[in-house]
């Protein structure tokens, strides 16, 4: 299931912290991604999962700390990342074409590039539509087209809970357009569900109340102790068909100390 | 379609020729001389005064991603009249000769300017401006300068009230002077200009902070650009002609209507719709009016525009 990588990195994160005023939401967090990696951040809610892919995306409004730095200094920082947020929002009557093509404003016009992007999403036949037309599995796609549009080969795709809100048959599309992205770049994605983030990352870090848990390659990152100890909840790994899956344990008590803040 | 609409802007200013005169009565077809240059002037301030508030409410509904924005919400009117309260009531606490007209002016556009860089201070625009915060200090802000110029006005005797609440419900100025009129073609050409050169951004910015971030877009930068280049538009229109509504409202709505959402085509023609809908409204002013003069053209836009931005409102459909 992994890709393979060929070792050139793309994105070092060296010591990054976030801070929402008083409240800390990501400590110190270091790691390395490679071309061909998809790496998982995985963790209860509040976590600091959404806080650390903004502030590597650098869309982060908090107070951002630590550096995010891409491979290439001389290539635009829009060609080498883009951000998908876990709520897109449109305010104007646009299609969902117009809205991808607006993934090119800082890398320049590339009617190729764009048409490249609906397809990889699926959404070819349905592109000139308005956006508001669309449901919301379809406006998320364009959400990621949009992201792929402005990407150069080498980019780093981020993407804050892309899997929260959408059917099975969208959650193995986007697993097919994330792991094509992986091929050329990298991914960086943040899941609320341990087995799902085993199934498709190469990665993983482990987070709770913003500090790493456990980081690293899939297997050794999302093992049950280490889950254990970020959600605070027994989870009982699963396996059929080839596929390993971590179900919580509902019958026993929950162990406090897991979840315990809020979504920033 | 922008092309339709210019043609139909050019009708307008045709159509009003024959509803003009000074003296009284209602006067029909082309006058001579003095008098057509007369309507020319008015015309053409209308038509800078309805692209000035037009282009400032679409700079507004940029920054507040929010295309039922408008000028007015930052507390600019506010301010502009307290601004003339105080210039009509100082000159006589202190025992001075009155101003006139000029000293409206003076006195509107710092209020306006003043109500602006206050909001913008206190609603963190500088910082990239969250845009609940800016507008509920907006109206925060006016709802003090209202009741500021309240206060101020019982230090105005009645026989000049007259003028100040006339000035409040908006009029075109009759005799607008050379300067004025400079004033108002230089802010709505540079005004235009820096909001067609950001109509990329413009549209970048209709997505969510993030998704903008993303792509390249300063929002901090852009949205200060926006509140600068929006409150300066709407200062100026106010400090000439008086809090007159709606035009920046359904000036940009109605572009939307005819050129869609690209700002590349959004901008020219919220200039050209704002222009249209104040010739208009002065038109049927000056039919209701019957030449008489006074009747505020504030008034009509009011009348006609806040049902139109309640219908706007009812229908939900604000991305239309």
């Amino acid at each position: 299931m992994t890709v393979s990588s060929d070792g050139s990195l793309l994105l070092e994160v060296d010591g990054l912290s976030v801070a929402h005023g008083a409240v800390r939401a990501v400590a110190g967090v270091s790691l390395e991604v490679r071309r061909g990696e998809i790496w998982a951040v995985v963790g209860p809610n509040g976590s600091g999962k959404s806080s650390l892919l903004r502030a590597i995306a650098g869309v982060e409004r908090g107070l951002v700390r630590g550096r995010a730095r891409f491979a290439d200094p001389a290539r635009s920082l829009p060609a080498q990342r883009a951000f998908v947020p876990q709520r897109a929002d449109v305010s104007a009557a646009f299609t969902a074409r117009d809205i991808v093509a607006l993934g090119r404003y800082a890398v320049g016009t590339d009617h190729a590039a764009v048409e490249r992007a609906i397809a990889e999403v699926g959404l070819s036949a349905r592109a000139h539509l308005d956006y508001h037309a669309l449901s919301g599995g379809e406006r998320q796609r364009v959400a990621i087209a949009r992201a792929l549009a402005q990407l150069d080969a080498g980019g780093v795709l981020v993407l804050d809970e892309p899997f929260a809100s959408i059917d099975p048959a969208e959650v193995a599309r986007l697993v097919g357009v994330l792991r094509a992205r992986a091929a050329k770049g990298a991914v960086l994605v943040s899941l609320h569900d341990p087995g799902l983030s085993r199934a498709l990352a190469t990665h993983a870090v482990v987070l709770r109340a913003g500090e790493v848990v456990a980081q690293g390659r899939i297997d050794d990152a999302l093992a049950g102790p280490v889950l254990e100890r970020a959600y605070g909840l027994g989870l009982v790994e699963v396996e059929g068909d080839g596929v390993k899956w971590f179900v919580p344990r509902l019958d026993a008590p929950t162990r406090p100390g897991g979840a315990d803040r809020m979504e920033p | 379609m922008l092309c339709v609409f210019l043609a139909g802007a050019a009708l307008l200013r045709l159509a009003i020729g024959p509803a003009g005169g000074d003296g009284g009565g209602l006067s029909l077809g082309f006058a001579s001389g003095a008098i057509l240059e007369l309507r020319l002037t008015a015309v053409a301030s209308a038509a800078l005064l309805g692209a000035a508030l037009s282009l400032s409410g679409l700079a507004l509904q940029g920054l507040l991603r929010n295309p039922l924005a408008s000028p007015f919400i930052l507390g600019v009117s506010s301010g502009a009249g307290f601004g003339v309260t105080l210039a009509l009531a100082l000159p006589l606490a202190l025992g001075l000769p009155a101003a006139r007209f000029g000293g409206e002016v003076v006195g509107a556009s710092a209020g306006a300017l003043a109500a602006i860089v206050l909001v913008g201070w206190l609603g963190g625009a500088r910082r990239g401006g969250d845009p609940t915060t800016l507008v509920l200090t907006g109206v925060v802000a006016g709802a003090i300068l209202s009741a500021g110029s309240m206060l101020v006005e019982q230090l105005v005797p009645f026989g000049m009230r007259g003028d100040l609440l006339s000035w409040m419900a908006g009029r075109l100025p009759e005799l607008p002077s050379r300067a004025a009129m400079l004033t108002l073609a230089s802010s709505v050409a540079v005004g235009a200009t820096l909001l067609a050169a950001r109509a990329r951004a413009l549209d970048v910015a209709c997505l969510s902070d993030e998704e903008a971030a993303s792509s390249g877009v300063d929002l901090a930068r852009l949205r200060f650009e926006l509140f600068v280049v929006g409150g300066l538009l709407a200062a100026i229109a106010v400090a000439y002609a008086g809090p007159i509504g709606f035009i920046g409202l359904i000036g940009p709505h109605a572009a939307r209507r005819l050129v869609g959402s690209h700002h590349r085509a959004l901008v020219p023609a919220s200039a050209i719709a704002g222009a249209a809908l104040l010739v208009g409204a002065d038109l049927v002013r000056q039919a209701i009016d019957l030449g008489t003069g006074r009747l505020p053209v504030g008034v009509v836009t009011a009348i006609v525009g806040g049902p139109a931005f309640l219908w706007l409102l009812r229908r939900g459909r604000w991305a239309s």
